[in-house]
């Protein structure tokens, strides 16, 4: 006799529940997810240079006007950024001077592995990254692109692959720093890209355009690893504090290659 | 019903991908359209009463992008079980209590 079509609904929920329940509390989801990334990476990376290739197109041909404008307007900001390059360099060697007569050693180098971002999570600003366990990655190892600017770090870690959570994830939060400025605060992630200055007191002048980099503070960064620059300044008698919402200095269409640092 | 779960099966597998490495760089506004979402609600809509191709699709495609994306803090079966949830709602309650038009009603 064939069981009655309730019977069998029962228990078809009741299996996926003890499977995803399994799937959940032991290692096994890990494995069969880090299965799936590895048979499905060289699509993915295909996938992924043909999304970024296709949106660049399409930005050129849709923005051709803005495009023009934003040339114009980097290419005044790259004639003000030599001088200040020529200005750092002279710094630099001072410093190098200076160290040698006070007979101090060259600051450490932050050791960087090599990665490459194959997809995007569509629940959160989290990206899959194709280095893992194997490869000595480990959660909470900072991420950046190879401008050095502030990506993210490490939350899971499989054999041979590792998820990083961007900074402008709503979990994400770490103490900041304005250049040039002591003012200190947390950086917090909005979501959808939004990433705010927060904790900062209100006696401090923030204004539009500071750029933040990281403080040293929490330990999760290495310090002065560059942010972001702030956009607008939120400043109300109710809050205790002064906000600030910034603009993300990296940019994930173009953060192929990615580096992680192992060891600051 | 082999064939077609087949079919699905692959399906749901390259519009995953599809989902998390190429359509990440065409955001509208910020949102990221949901394809597997969006197909799983076609079929569901789209089969007849009783038939249990609509959940079985719902079941694949939410395994897939529970696969394929962190999950609800990370939670491995989130997308799967909304996807059913949806799917048993659409295939128990509105398509046996409400006639939509161009959809195979209860009485067809």
């Amino acid at each position: 006799m064939k069981p009655p079509i309730r019977l069998n609904l029962v228990l078809g929920l009741l299996f996926i529940v003890v499977l995803f329940l399994v799937l959940n509390f032991t290692v096994l989801g890990d494995k069969v997810k880090n299965f799936f990334y590895l048979i499905s990476s060289p699509l993915q990376q295909g996938f992924w240079k043909a999304g970024d290739a296709t949106s660049d197109f399409l930005t050129g041909v849709f923005q051709a006007e803005n495009l023009k404008k934003e040339a114009d307007e980097l290419y005044l900001k790259s004639r003000s950024l030599i001088a200040r390059i020529a200005e750092l360099k002279e710094l630099e060697n001072e410093n190098l001077a200076l160290r040698e007569a006070l007979q101090l050693g060259l600051q450490k180098e932050m050791e960087l592995n090599l990665s490459r971002i194959i997809s995007k999570d569509i629940s959160g600003e989290i990206v899959l990254i194709n280095k893992g366990g194997k490869d000595g990655m480990a959660e909470g190892y900072p991420v950046i692109t190879p401008q050095k600017l502030l990506l993210g770090k490490i939350t899971k870690v499989y054999d041979d692959f590792s998820e990083v959570m961007l900074i402008t994830n709503r979990d994400s939060s770490f103490d900041a720093r304005v250049l040039g400025k002591d003012i200190y605060g947390a950086v917090k992630g909005g979501g959808n890209s939004a990433l705010y200055l927060d904790l900062v007191p209100k006696d401090k002048e923030l204004s539009s355009g500071d750029i933040v980099v990281t403080a040293a503070l929490g330990g999760d960064f290495p310090a002065g690893i560059v942010v972001g620059s702030v956009r607008e300044v939120r400043k109300t008698d109710i809050e205790p504090f002064q906000a600030a919402e910034i603009i993300p200095s990296f940019d994930l269409k173009a953060a192929d290659i990615i580096f992680v640092i192992v060891d600051f | 019903m082999f064939r077609k779960v087949i079919l699905i099966l692959f399906l749901f597998y390259i519009l995953a991908l599809i989902q998390g490495s190429f359509l990440v760089h065409f955001t509208i506004f910020g949102v990221l359209p949901n394809l597997v979402l969006i197909f799983v609600l076609l079929i569901n809509i789209f089969t007849p009463l009783n038939d249990w191709f609509g959940v079985v699709s719902a079941l694949i495609g939410g395994f897939f992008l529970d696969i394929f994306s962190a999950g609800f803090f990370g939670f491995f079966g989130f997308y799967t079980l909304v996807f059913l949830t949806l799917s048993l709602f659409f295939n128990f309650i509105l398509k046996k209590y409400v006639e939509i038009p161009f959809i195979k009603s209860p009485r067809s």
